[in-house]
């Protein structure tokens, strides 16, 4: 990933700022740099999404396709994430460069997405067994500034909120086989309820506090870091520790319960903003 | 009241049927599989160990510290650990490829991100350790077995580390969990629509407390998972002595002069 190289004096600065809950750029332990959230970007896509957070910069499309339901649950569909890391965004991601990054997080993403009510995946069923809805989630970097999980995770669920998914009919014919048929009405379609998508907050652990959306200064003074994804309930769908340290349980328990806090405060605002933008254009 | 002696009495005190697991282990306990340790059986690699837990079977290889094989990645003040995790095509009831799949990587990198904290990488520069692991036969908590068989490799070849890992997984399904689940265990869910239903995995050093590798995934509240990750770490503590013992077993046999024959 991209990084940063940061002197000594640096990293007691930004550490003994941390310790004082004030960080280098004025903001508490607790919150985000200024986001900006653009919905229905890339008229190609059933539903995409653009956010800025800081100087991190993520694009989201996804598209539907008709696809065969997986043997296991023949009455949902599903999605399948792809992270690509584009070399626009640092010169490492050339070539193969971006791969290892971009597997890590779309693993994560379908962790974070491993549950029954993240997404009502049983609406995505045309007939059961034979045809669904496959929602291909493509997240793109355009621009790394530390915190990717939750601007990726954040663009997802306005990009899910605007995919607007062709409404089908299913028809037999004469001779028992089925048709399905696609709406004469392009206005005709299916949204996605996106109420309980969670949102992904990455604590940085520095020195003995943690802080929320690290800036990739702040990254580097800190050796791991805890993600969770926490859904406008609370509920939490997926933590994980990246980084190469190793943390207190202690100091785990307090970040979950942080992470709880500031992703549940997350959601309000986002869906609020989301409605309004979606207001705006009809 | 007059009893009959001639009679076998029930017990005064008795639980349910489904509260017991089929190979007889108990519901909502720290009760985790039997499991079996050993260290050194590939005479080629610097240190080697298997495990088997239940019917999960790994083993792991260490090789290094050597130099660097990408010359562009040459740490001056610090050492790689690489990993590297596969499963055998026949370990799963589907069978698999040969090639490395996305979820392989996923666990390649768990098992180098809880490992890492544990070695002193300071003391190998401009060297890699490779970590080599292979399952055998997959019947659950993969990845919890495969960080506890990767530590005791590591330790076998004589690596320098701060602390074991030690790894637990639990599977938790409504309000009651099982440690260390199968492959069923871990697949099945209730058909009830409950708030809790996830699993967990933690990897624990166990002397210096501290946890070096968290994952979790499905649905669970925060409380639940604070719970959690407190079992998986009594869990670990389970496994301690068993992984202790196979390292001084291991470490006295190679301190043994060779036997005259």
């Amino acid at each position: 990933m991209a990084t940063v190289q940061v002197s000594e004096a640096e990293k007691v600065y930004i550490l003994h700022g941390i310790r004082d809950d004030l960080r280098v750029d004025g903001r508490g332990c607790e919150d985000y740099r200024h986001m900006e959230i653009e919905t229905d970007v890339v008229s190609n896509t059933d539903g995409s999404a653009k956010i800025t957070l800081g100087h991190t910069a993520v694009l989201v499309g996804i598209k539907a396709e008709i696809g065969k339901p997986r043997p296991m649950v023949p009455d949902e569909g599903y999605l399948e994430f792809f992270v690509d890391c584009s070399a626009n965004a640092t010169p490492e991601f050339e070539g193969r460069g971006g791969e290892e990054l971009g597997t890590e997080l779309s693993n994560t993403l379908y962790k974070v997405f491993n549950n029954k009510r993240s997404v009502d995946l049983k609406s995505l069923c045309i007939s059961e067994g034979e045809h669904c809805w496959v929602l291909y989630v493509d997240v793109l970097l355009l621009q790394c500034d530390g915190n990717l999980y939750d601007a990726i995770s954040i663009a997802i669920k306005a990009a899910l909120f605007n995919t607007k998914i062709p409404r089908v009919q299913i028809s037999a014919d004469d001779e028992g086989g089925k048709e399905i048929e696609l709406s004469d009405d392009p206005y005709d379609c299916m949204r996605l309820n996106v109420e309980n998508v969670p949102c992904i907050v990455t604590l940085c652990k520095v020195g003995h506090r943690h802080v929320v959306d690290a800036t990739l200064q702040e990254k580097a003074c800190s050796v791991a870091s805890l993600i969770i994804s926490v859904t406008h309930k609370g509920t939490v769908t997926c933590t994980r520790k990246v980084g190469g340290g190793s943390l207190d349980p202690e100091s785990i328990f307090e970040m979950t319960e942080a992470g709880k806090r500031v992703g549940k405060a997350l959601h309000t605002p986002l869906m609020k903003l989301l409605q309004e933008e979606e207001s705006r254009g009809a | 009241m007059p009893t009959d002696t001639k009679r076998v009495r029930g017990p005064e005190v008795s639980q349910s049927p489904s509260l017991f697991l089929p190979d007889g282990r108990q519901r909502d306990q720290v009760d985790v599989r039997p499991v079996f340790v050993r260290c050194g059986l590939v005479s080629q690699a610097k240190g080697s160990a298997y495990i088997e837990a239940g019917n999960t079977k790994l083993m792991c290889c260490v090789y290094g510290p050597k130099e660097t094989e990408r010359k562009d990645e040459t740490d001056m003040k610090c050492g790689r650990l690489t990993t590297d995790m596969r499963f055998a095509p026949f370990s799963c009831p589907e069978r698999g490829s040969w090639i490395q799949g996305s979820q392989d990587k996923d666990f390649s990198l768990m098992l180098q991100e809880s490992l890492q904290p544990a070695v002193c990488l300071h003391k190998y520069p401009r060297s890699q350790i490779e970590v080599n692991v292979m399952v055998l036969e997959n019947s659950g908590s993969v990845l919890a077995h495969a960080v506890t068989c990767a530590s005791l490799a590591l330790a076998d070849a004589g690596i320098e580390m701060y602390d074991l890992v030690l790894g637990c997984s639990i599977r938790q399904d409504g309000a009651s969990y099982v440690v260390d689940p199968t492959y069923t265990e871990q697949n099945s869910c209730s058909s009830v629509s409950s708030e809790n239903q996830g699993g967990l995995t933690v990897a624990f050093l166990p002397s210096l407390n501290q946890i070096s590798g968290l994952q979790s995934d499905g649905e669970m509240t925060e409380e639940t998972l604070t719970a959690g990750v407190r079992t998986c770490i009594e869990g670990c503590y389970k496994l301690y002595p068993v992984v202790q013992q196979a390292l001084t077993k291991a470490v006295r046999r190679a301190a043994l002069p060779p036997p005259e024959s």
